[in-house]
């Protein structure tokens, strides 16, 4: 098995990143990822039930994210569902292509392409 | 609706539409996802939702196809495969390496087989490029969609598509509205003298509007195209005349040419797949050579040809083609009405020159390959025939091969392979041969386009633009796929129906259930003759029209008759000069041994094009705007005698009828009817145009009338007046040789080396070699289909020995018991050959009544002859039985030498 490089996942798809950063602060079932992706980019990313789920599959093949159990505490319908946690691997990915991303911003910075207020 | 019944519903359709995804998926992820609809359904659910839905479903379906396909790899997938899929792909490389292995182990059926479905396939292809590049594939112009031709329509005497005055085309740019840019362009290719470096070539030479180029939205390759304020005197040139004349030189770019005598320079050059005009747009003509047009040169509204003395622009005298690009949004319907009310109007205001003429349109793609359009389906049809045949052929084999593997198939069903297996495995062997076919078909389809290409004829418009590219790639393929399935049904079916527990005995006579496969391999023979019945009826009625339209008299005599053309040096100004070098040029051609006659003339039958005029006949008093239009030459020295052109009343033209004479003027006998009414015009006077003054000239003869325009037109009225009194610049030389036509050529050559170097002569053809021109089209598809006629009778012979030996084969043991108790071997010959013939009768009889429902497709390539001649069906129905019953005597005449012991002994 060759050794774990994060940077063979790069670049990830703007969907996945938005996934492994919903699943960044706790695990999640999918509705809650979609409603999370929906609030925090504003609906600029299209995420709905068709796309989701092919790309969660995708995640889990590569082991980036992984089952988990509903947490204790949660509503009825809830208990029910799959949750799903990012696993070390995927916390590996997430933080690299987060500093990817920001050596790319800072680029854009340097060349005046964003300044330093609109950042 | 009772409000749980609206999301129940929603629900159901949900469900429905995550069908798209691949079962293991839904298995997996199909609870959460309707969980999740549910959840959503408070907000708006719309059909987007759902197309969005489907549209991932088969994504995932195709990225699982791709992953888990024909070759096993090791991605980590999240759901394993059904087993059902698994074994699909599994049984599928068995059955392909089992194809392989029976394929390399019986090599003749492999190649027969092969062999068969390659030039059925690759035949079927070749065409296909001919089609798409003629028919089907644009023209290479910008949005050609929008391109319309405008023509002149004669209503009174219902000529359409004539040229237009430049009068007319200058009223119809100004005035329509449904264009957004109109252009002209000579209506006829002129040969120009040009001046390179040397003597005097002759270029093929288009005279267009400036801004054509801008219309048609093509740009030159080097250098600049025609546009917008070019002066008299820049001309383009073409991608084919810069490689053979200047050898792809880049300075050729501004270079100072001569042009028919007057200073030009060469601005640009086109790219090679350019082509303008085509011949459809040059109206009706007699043309037969090929138009390859060397250079165009603008064609500006000024000069003696376009503007009359008074500063108007002529308005009688049509020899314009026009173009325009419709308007965004305007539709050929629209533009048509908006010319005809122009054309209208025109005719109001200009009663003399207008009346009985209209405006009409044709779409620019139609006007290009309409004509040739029902001669390219009639091939294609033959073709498609031809590959129905290999398709049966082939099935016949496989058949013939399924009969020996008969055991085999029975210890496999024996064995658990179900009856679905079995068929896979049979098509699969089917479409791969059938694949195999395609390839191989390829090579056939490269040679085919080659030969097609080189045998076309010269005027196939849109030949140069056929080549074999991605999409006759993918047509092949396409084709492939579908011969293999109609192949692979028939054993398929029979694969399934294998009966056990007979075929497994060690001792089984023959093979069992032969009298079913008998059935079928009869029942396609049946189909091959039938086939073969229309192809070749097809082939028989385009041979007889062939012939009828080559046994139509021409008015002259064709034979031992050599043509050229000549162009004039620009120094002879005058007509006395043009006269004096006329005079010399015909004594010394008069003067070559082997000569019997020599005329020339303005315009060659079978192979130029014409010009009309109006003319008046004194004392008729006929309105200027009913003159009646003849067709305008001129005849040189003894035309009529070296042409064979019989002479019916008064006499021929003479050097008397010089130009100090009085003005002759000799008529045809279509003339006489149409201008006379008959009564006899010797000795009347008619001038030509609609002038109410001017001279008159005297008819002094009438000859037979001649066909100009084609074998197959009727004579139209034509008008000669004599060269003397009005010498041309560019005629044509007509020589009546005692022998060989052909072997003069080159001693006619030397003689205007010896009389003239600056003389240019070209395009030196006998006259049955014009004859043969025009009917070269004709003569392309009666070969091709002739061809496809005597390739399907040998496939109906093959087809019915292959059926008669196998059953003379099978039935050795029957014919065996027949002899040894006394049957005459005659008897034994008879039953075979009866046998066939009943196969024959079925086969002829079905294929006449499909060609009674087909042949009248074929009515618009037929002349003289009708779709429903009884003759040609009678013969064909004959020589086909004949055949079959031929084809049978091989197998009968063994049948009959059977040994009776050794027959019964073979148990």
């Amino acid at each position: 098995m060759d050794r774990f490089r994060a940077e063979t996942y790069l670049p990830l798809t703007p969907v996945a990143f938005e996934v492994l950063l919903a699943l960044a602060d706790g695990s999640r079932h999918g509705y809650s990822i979609l409603q999370e992706v929906d609030a925090r980019s504003g609906g600029a990313v299209s995420l709905h039930a068709g796309t989701l789920y092919r790309v969660l599959a995708r995640l889990l093949e590569q082991q980036l994210i992984e089952e988990l159990d509903a947490p204790a505490g949660q509503a009825n319908e809830d208990e029910r569902r799959r949750y799903y946690g990012l696993t070390a691997r995927g916390v590996a990915v997430a933080r690299a292509e987060a500093a990817r991303l920001e050596s790319q911003l800072a680029a854009a910075r340097a060349r005046r392409l964003l300044s330093e207020v609109d950042a | 609706m009772r409000p749980s019944f609206r999301p129940w519903l929603a629900e159901r359709i949900f469900d429905l539409a995550l069908l798209a995804y691949p079962r293991a998926f839904r298995r997996r992820f199909g609870d959460e996802m309707r969980d999740d609809f549910r959840r959503a359904a408070a907000r708006q659910v719309t059909a987007g939702t759902l197309v969005t839905v489907i549209e991932e479903g088969l994504k995932e379906r195709a990225a699982a196809v791709a992953r888990w396909s024909f070759w096993p790899n090791h991605q980590p997938h999240l759901y394993e495969p059904s087993g059902r899929h698994a074994m699909f792909w599994d049984s599928v490389r068995a059955d392909v390496r089992y194809t392989i292995r029976q394929a390399i182990q019986a090599p003749l059926y492999t190649v027969l087989a092969v062999g068969a479905l390659a030039l059925g396939i690759g035949a079927n292809s070749a065409i296909f490029t001919v089609v798409q590049g003629v028919l089907l594939k644009p023209l290479p112009y910008d949005d050609p969609g929008r391109l319309v031709t405008i023509w002149s329509h004669n209503t009174a005497e219902n000529r359409p598509e004539n040229p237009i005055s430049p009068a007319n085309f200058v009223d119809l740019r100004d005035e329509a509205r449904s264009f957004a840019e109109v252009e002209g362009y000579f209506s006829f290719v002129t040969n120009t003298q040009i001046v390179l470096d040397g003597p005097p070539e002759i270029s093929v030479t288009s005279y267009v509007s400036p801004g054509m180029f801008t219309l048609l939205g093509r740009t030159a390759v080097l250098g600049r195209a025609l546009r917008d304020g070019d002066a008299d005197g820049d001309i383009v040139i073409s991608h084919g005349y810069w490689q053979r004349r200047f050898g792809g030189d880049p300075t050729v770019i501004d270079r100072p040419v001569t042009l028919d005598g007057q200073p030009a320079t060469i601005v640009g050059v086109m790219p090679p797949d350019f082509a303008f005009p085509y011949r459809g747009m040059l109206g009706p003509t007699g043309f037969t050579r090929s138009i390859d047009v060397d250079a165009w040169a603008t064609m500006l509204l000024t000069g003696p040809r376009m503007v009359d003395s008074a500063g108007r622009f002529i308005r009688n005298v049509h020899y314009l083609g026009a173009v325009g690009r419709l308007k965004p949004g305007v539709s050929v319907a629209q533009a048509r009405a908006g010319v005809a009310a122009i054309a209208s109007r025109l005719e109001q205001a200009y009663p003399d020159t207008n009346k009985g003429w209209t405006t009409t349109l044709t779409p620019l793609h139609e006007q290009v390959v309409g004509a040739v359009r029902p001669a390219l389906l009639v091939l294609a049809a033959g073709v498609g025939v031809i590959l129905l045949m290999a398709c049966v052929n082939v099935a016949n084999l496989v058949l013939a091969r399924g009969v020996g593997r008969q055991k085999e198939l029975a210890v496999r069903a024996a064995l658990g392979a179900g009856r679905k297996r079995l068929a896979q495995q049979a098509l699969t062997e089917s479409l791969l041969l059938s694949v195999a076919g395609g390839i191989a078909g390829l090579l056939v389809v490269r040679w085919g386009v080659q030969a097609l290409v080189a045998l076309a004829p010269a005027n196939l418009p849109r030949v140069q633009e056929v080549a074999p590219d991605a999409t006759v790639l993918l047509v092949t393929l396409a084709m492939a796929l579908v011969t293999g399935t109609i192949v692979g049904v028939v054993p398929a079916f029979f694969a399934t129906r294998a009966d056990v527990r007979p075929a497994l005995q060690e001792s089984s006579r023959g093979s069992v259930g032969s009298r079913s496969r008998h059935r079928m391999r009869a029942a396609l023979v049946v189909t091959e003759l039938a086939l073969a019945v229309v192809l070749s009826v097809g082939a028989g009625l385009l041979l007889r029209s062939f012939a009828t339209v080559m046994t139509i008299d021409p008015g002259f005599r064709p034979d031992n008759l050599l043509t050229l053309q000549m162009s004039i040096p620009y120094r002879l100004t005058t007509p006395d000069a043009r006269r004096a070098y006329y005079a010399e040029w015909f004594e010394r051609l008069d003067a070559i041994p082997g000569v019997v006659a020599v005329g020339g003339t303005t315009r060659i039958p079978l192979g130029s094009t014409s010009v009309t005029t109006s003319v008046q006949v004194q004392g008729k008093d006929v309105p200027v705007s009913d003159l009646p239009e003849v067709e305008f030459r001129r005849a040189m020295h003894d035309y009529f005698e070296a042409m064979g052109i019989p002479i019916k009343r008064g006499r021929g033209f003479s050097a008397e009828d010089g130009p100090n004479a009085p003005a002759v003027v000799i008529v045809n006998e279509a003339t006489v009817r149409r201008v006379f009414g008959n009564e006899d015009p010797i000795g009347q006077h008619i001038r030509t145009g609609p002038n109410p003054s001017g001279p008159w000239s005297t008819v002094v003869g009438v000859i037979g009338d001649i066909r100009h325009a084609g074998l197959e037109t009727p004579p139209s009225p034509e008008l000669y007046v004599n060269y003397l009194q009005n010498p041309p610049v560019a005629p044509f030389i007509a020589l009546r040789t005692a022998g060989d036509p052909a072997a003069l050529a080159e001693r006619v050559r030397t003689e205007a080396r010896a009389f003239d170097s600056t003389l240019a002569i070209y395009d030196i053809r006998t006259m049955q070699q014009i004859r043969a021109a025009s009917v070269a089209e004709r003569r392309f598809l009666l070969l091709l289909i002739g061809a496809f006629g005597a390739l399907a009778l040998v496939l109906a012979a093959v087809g019915v020995y292959g059926v008669m030996a196998l059953m003379v084969s099978e039935r050795t043991q029957e014919m065996g018991v027949r002899l040894a108790l006394g049957a005459a071997p005659s008897a034994v010959l008879g039953m075979v050959v009866r046998q066939a013939a009943t196969l024959a009768a079925i086969g002829v009889t079905a294929g006449v009544l499909a060609a009674i429902v087909l042949t009248p497709l074929l009515t618009s390539q037929l002349f003289g002859v009708r779709a429903l001649d009884p003759f040609t069906f009678a013969t064909v129905a004959a020589l086909l039985v004949s055949i079959a019953t031929l084809a049978a005597l091989v197998p009968a005449r063994r049948a009959m030498r059977v040994d009776p012991l050794d027959a019964l002994r073979c148990e």
